[in-house]
């Protein structure tokens, strides 16, 4: 392939090359960047620093002050600065340094960015990304590692997603920057720095779709963001004991697909949900809700959530007893009924 | 506990407002103008009767109020100062960003009476062309509209435009941490920004002297590192000359400036509010004598510009305004409960698009029980 | 005209007040706006704006009196009128002081009462007798009788109506329910005793087994303390069938809800039928003139429709139903089609709302739509009820003529046979036409034979010729 090769976004392709998610997201940001001149990206420490996990790096030398800026301290004066630039005609990236420091802009991302579109008859639409790294699994000490998908998610107006892979990273911030819709990207942290081999510019599945990344015919076993990885090497595990499991990459927690969650579910019978987030009022419960409603008379056995436990996310010592693992998923499965 | 205004420690320390045009509708001295200049006679005929129009509005809307038409209206009632000096000093391309109380600075920048009051009413949750008018929708949770004007503004400079954004904020938003992170960001950022903050003195039932220990709201500026000024809200000639010329620093690259105007809010939070509860009716009257529309007659009518033609014709524009006030009421409110689905999403949702077939369904129910009903009745 | 301003809400919880003073008196003319009487909630004295101008005919309350929001504080009229004397307060809503209404608040109306129409359900849809159809009790579970010791123990595999053993799994309920019999009878196999899928699984593939001592379904007959080994039938149980078994098939869901609504119906309603061959020849070619003329195709059945519904009009006894609580034939304004489909799912009616307001195309239309859904009968719940006068067109099920069951509460049902050509006699002759059997069932309570044979030779005499029903239009 030739790295001249232009595609119709008038993106140059490169070399295949063994990129990291956060070179994937860097790429994304920085071709968005280069295609669209209204994209403009701001924050805490994403200027000279390139962001406390380098995905912003080089961003401010190449586009400078007035494309990429660093912010006062202030996260509710970042995503309301971003909302009159989107009515202004930019398409601001914007990015909350840690997941439980998104907290203080959330009247802004609830009242404003999720009402704006229905408030105003869609006569000011807000193109927003707002980028929140979160989860945890990096041994990070107090506020570092919370999942708040869940408040995301359940506000009608917002189009929440999740990588899980360099791939989709790169795709999905891509699409979610050309979206007319305000988009919460979450990225798992943990996962910044899996590798993959991408030739970019790499297009994967639509934002609104779920992918079925391992199939199988015993059990659906739903997963996003940083889980997912953890649902592969359930499957990997699970086949030693003979149990087929068939993994889907959930990626878009709102929408959510239920057309091919629904298909799986059809064929296996059982289904279950991973997640670091608590339980209680968790995704999953939304997840096992809906995929029971629909799809009842195919179920063999109700369906199982494995997530964290209903506690204050713990100290770096004691995570690893948190967190969702391959055994403690398949211990869980076993409690089905299989006979 | 005195509820008197005057008795505040604020009121005792405070410097004196800046004012062109005292409360008997005399000029002031030059020596006490400050850096600024009373605008021409031609302006302030201009401003008067803007002011006397949009008061007519407030009182016909209130009273549509007091007959349940509406479901709530915050009244403006007093301080057509500061609302109509704000949207005076407006260029065609700036934006405002007003509150819910702000429905007269709508009407003076041209909002037809229908779309302010669908609000109101109910009909949906707001209801203007806010590009064509270059006005946000009139924000209720209090501050957070001063973070977009502050964006819009800083977007404007970035494009290299002369677009001025426009905040207004009332005394006890300035409380809010949103206030604050506008502020800090305007400043930074040398947003061309104005934010104008009308202190009425209460914020629902909680009086200045428990919402702030400062001196003036205007004091808070040199924290933040811009301008501030301290004005007498019930001056039209004061608020309209330190607006404009806020406005032209702004657009001019000299940043953002911090513009309080004491006044007062002579009617209730909203219709269903009791006054009566938290504050003097003596301290009511005494802001009354202070009103902003009267002194400018009195000086109009000296100046010779207010003669009884010309004062004719204002009022008759004010009730045709009134009167087609009312006439838009009259008509139903057309509400479609499908369209609550239309503008969730740029793109449509398979999920969304049931709930949407769901209610359809319900409604076609509801038609045929209509029917039902209007077959019995008609027996 | 009379206008009447009635006493708004106040405010939070406020909702009521006090007259201070009137600023108006009868005979006055006053403007919109004007401030007419002050009144005091609580603490604070508010002047009350009128929201109609004229001259003021009544004023309802004296100073010191106390009235509600909701009641009429004066009345305007345009003209001027002799003024009537202050009189009493007229209360036009419900008691206030009973009332848990929050009236105006800060930020809105306040608690408000919904505006919309109370709905009309389907009958049954819990699959449970309703008080009015049903006097009994519903007999949702059969009622076990206790085995004798004489029976011997029956195979684990038995579907015993006695037995209610745990079945977890919906898959599984499903699996037995389509091969006819309840999975919660078996003896489950699972931890304490779950039917598993292979208990199923297995029941299904023995295709023989022992039946449990049988239950009448209705539990009027049941007197459970007769135990014995033979049940009320007469039945030994204890004999085996050496090929084959009796199945049992619960009546639930909608095969229950029709059943239901049949036996009211040939209960309730003294019907009588009469029928008649017509020649459709006619109609088969004007369909084909219709057809050329406008480019657009129209089912025969759309057509008969529409007779059926100028038929109505001209005989709308027919359209009616009968309020036995009353004692009064209701006859409907608005003609809403039902048309008999045979789903997947069962017998089901959808109806065409306001056919009466329909023409002929708007009819083939609304038929077209209803026709996709019939195949797996997945019908809007609201297309489900109002019918007033049902057509039954079962041709296609290769029959001529029907007795059939109306739909109650309706009044009457037409019903089409095969269209078929037979020998028929035109111009003393003999020839070869395409005829249609219309049988029609109504209830003779409505009217009588004259009215039902009147409306189906108009609707025969339409099918025809086609043309007569120009005069009509």
């Amino acid at each position: 392939m030739s790295l001249q090769q232009t595609l119709e976004t008038g993106t140059t392709v490169r070399a295949p090359e063994n990129l990291t998610m956060a070179a994937a997201l860097n790429a994304a940001i920085r071709d968005a960047m280069v295609d669209d001149p209204t994209v403009v990206l701001f924050g805490e420490d994403v200027g000279p620093l390139g962001g406390v996990f380098r995905v912003t790096d080089g961003l401010y030398a190449e586009f400078g002050e007035t494309r990429v800026s660093d912010s006062p301290l202030a996260e509710a004066g970042i995503v309301g600065t971003a909302i009159g630039m989107a009515m202004y005609g930019l398409r601001p990236v914007v990015e909350m340094q840690f997941d439980a420091f998104s907290y203080p802009a959330f009247q802004q991302i609830v009242s404003h960015v999720a009402k704006m579109r229905n408030r105003t008859r869609g006569k000011i639409e807000l193109p927003i990304v707002i980028r929140i790294p979160y989860a945890g699994d990096i041994g990070g000490v107090e506020h570092h590692s919370d999942s708040s998908e869940t408040y995301w998610a359940a506000t009608p107006g917002l189009t929440v997603v999740s990588p899980s892979n360099p791939a989709d990273a790169y795709s999905m911030l891509r699409e979610a920057i050309a979206s007319n819709d305000p988009v919460i990207f979450m990225e798992p942290k943990s996962r910044y720095w899996t590798k993959a081999e991408l030739a970019l510019p790499v297009q994967t599945a639509p934002l609104n779709r779920a992918v079925v990344l391992r199939e199988g015919t015993d059990v659906s076993l739903l997963a996003y963001g940083p889980t997912v990885k953890t649902a592969l090497a359930t499957a990997e595990q699970g086949e030693a004991e003979g149990l087929s499991i068939e993994v889907i990459d959930l990626r878009t927690l709102s929408p959510f697909d239920d057309e091919t969650v629904g298909a799986s579910v059809r064929k296996t019978g059982r289904a279950a949900v991973v997640h670091e987030a608590a339980q209680f009022g968790g995704y999953g419960a939304e997840v096992a809700a809906r995929v029971t409603e629909r799809n009842f008379f195919y179920l063999a056995a109700p369906i199982l959530r494995i997530t964290g436990f209903d506690i204050p996310y713990p100290s770096p010592k004691l995570e690893e007893y948190f967190l969702p693992t391959p055994d403690r998923i398949l211990a869980a499965l076993s409690t089905w009924e299989w006979s | 506990m005195s509820l008197k205004v005057e008795s505040t420690p604020n009121a005792v320390l405070a410097p004196l407002p800046l004012r062109l045009i005292d409360d008997r509708g005399n000029a002031v001295a030059e020596s006490e103008c400050g850096e600024f200049t009373l605008p021409s006679v031609d302006t302030l005929l201009s401003l008067y009767r803007q002011m006397v129009v949009a008061r007519r509005f407030d009182v016909q809307v209130t009273a549509l109020t007091r007959q349940g038409r509406l479901a709530t209206y915050p009244s403006a009632l007093g301080q057509e100062a500061c609302e109509i000096a704000a949207v005076a000093a407006l260029a065609p391309e700036d934006w405002l960003f007003p509150t819910y109380r702000d429905s007269i600075a709508l009407l003076t920048r041209g909002v037809e009476p229908k779309d302010i009051l669908a609000s109101f009413r109910g009909d949906w949750h707001s209801g203007y062309d806010y590009h064509e008018h270059r006005i946000a929708p009139q924000a209720t949770p209090l501050a957070t509209q001063a973070l977009h004007a502050v964006g819009l503004a800083t977007a404007s400079k970035l494009k290299r435009d002369t677009t001025v954004a426009v905040t207004l904020l009332g005394d006890g938003a300035t409380s809010e941490g949103d206030a604050h992170e506008a502020f800090n960001f305007a400043a930074v950022w040398q947003a061309p920004v104005v934010f104008v903050v009308q202190n009425n003195q209460f914020a629902i039932s909680v009086p200045l002297d428990k919402q702030m220990a400062c001196r003036t709201i205007a004091d808070k500026a040199i924290g933040y590192g811009m301008p501030g000024y301290y004005v007498d809200g019930n001056d039209v000639a004061a608020m309209y000359a330190v607006i404009s010329a806020a406005m032209d620093r702004a657009r001019t690259g000299g940043g953002p400036t911090l513009i309080e105007g004491l006044t007062y809010r002579i009617e209730a939070h909203t219709n269903s509010d009791d006054p009566t509860r938290y504050r003097d009716s003596a301290d009511v009257d005494l802001w009354r004598s202070r009103d902003p529309i009267e002194r400018l007659e009195k000086y109009l009518v000296a100046e010779g510009a207010l003669t009884d033609e010309v004062r004719a014709e204002i009022t008759a524009a004010a009730e045709d305004l009134a009167a087609s006030t009312r006439e838009c009421m009259t008509e139903q409110a057309v509400v479609d409960p499908l369209e609550l689905f239309e503008h969730v999403y740029s793109t449509p949702r398979a999920a969304l698009a049931e709930q949407r077939a769901f209610l359809a369904a319900e409604l076609g129910g509801d038609a045929a029980a209509s029917a039902d009903l209007t077959e019995k009745s008609a027996r | 005209m009379s206008r009447e301003f009635l006493l708004p809400d106040l405010g939070e919880g406020l909702t009521e007040a006090e007259i201070v003073s009137w600023l108006v008196a009868p005979g006055d003319t006053i403007e919109i706006d004007q401030a007419v009487v002050e009144v005091e909630s609580a603490k604070s004295i508010v002047e009350l704006p009128s929201p109609y101008g004229g001259v003021v005919a009544s004023l309802f309350g004296e100073p010191g009196q106390v009235i509600h929001a909701g009641q009429v504080l004066l009345t305007v009229t345009d003209a001027s009128v002799d003024a009537a004397p202050i009189s009493a307060p007229v209360v036009d809503s419900p008691d206030p002081a009973l009332s848990e209404g929050s009236g105006a608040v800060l930020v809105g109306y306040g608690t408000t009462e919904s505006t919309r129409p109370v709905r009309k359900v389907a009958a049954g849809r819990f699959g449970k007798a309703t008080a009015i159809s049903e006097g009994t009790s519903p007999a949702a579970v059969p009622v076990a009788v206790p085995l004798a010791a004489a029976v011997p123990v029956a195979a684990a595999a038995t579907l015993d109506p006695a037995r209610r053993s745990p079945v977890v799994s919906p898959i599984v309920r499903r699996l037995a329910r389509e091969n006819g019999f309840d999975a919660s009878m078996l003896a489950g196999s699972g931890p304490n005793d779950l039917v598993l899928r292979s208990d199923v699984q297995e029941h299904i593939n023995s295709g023989s087994s022992t039946p449990g001592p049988t239950v009448p379904s209705s539990p009027a007959a049941e007197t459970s303390t007769d135990s014995a080994a033979a049940d009320s039938l007469g039945f030994d149980s204890t004999r085996t069938h050496s090929t084959g078994s009796d199945i049992r098939i619960p009546i639930s869901g909608l095969r229950k809800v029709v059943s239901k609504r049949l036996s009211t119906s040939r209960t309730e309603i003294p019907e009588a039928t009469i029928w008649l061959d017509v020649d459709a020849t006619g109609l088969f070619a004007a369909r084909d003139q219709l057809m050329q003329a406008t480019g657009e195709r129209f089912s025969v059945t759309a057509l008969i429709a529409r007779f059926v519904v100028a038929g109505l009009r001209q005989f709308p006894e027919l359209n009616s139903s009968v309020d036995t609580a009353s004692q009064e034939i209701l006859q409907h304004h608005a003609i809403n089609l039902g048309i008999a489909a045979q789903t997947s799912r069962g017998l089901m009616v959808p109806v065409i709302h306001g056919a009466h307001a329909m023409n002929t195309r708007q009819l083939r239309d609304s038929l077209t739509e209803l026709v996709a859904h019939s195949t797996d009968g997945s019908f809007a719940p609201a297309s489900l009820s109002g019918g007033t006068f049902t057509l039954n067109n079962f041709g296609s099920l290769g029959v001529d003529g029907s007795a059939a069951i109306i739909n109650h509460p309706e009044a009457a049902i037409l019903g089409i046979g095969r269209m078929i050509e037979r020998p028929w006699v035109v111009n003393h002759e003999l020839a070869v036409r395409t005829v249609v059997e219309l049988s029609m069932v109504f209830d003779h309570r409505v009217c009588d034979g004259g009215t039902a044979a009147g409306f189906l030779t108009y609707v025969a005499r339409c099918i025809e010729n086609p043309a007569s029903l120009l005069a009509d239009l």
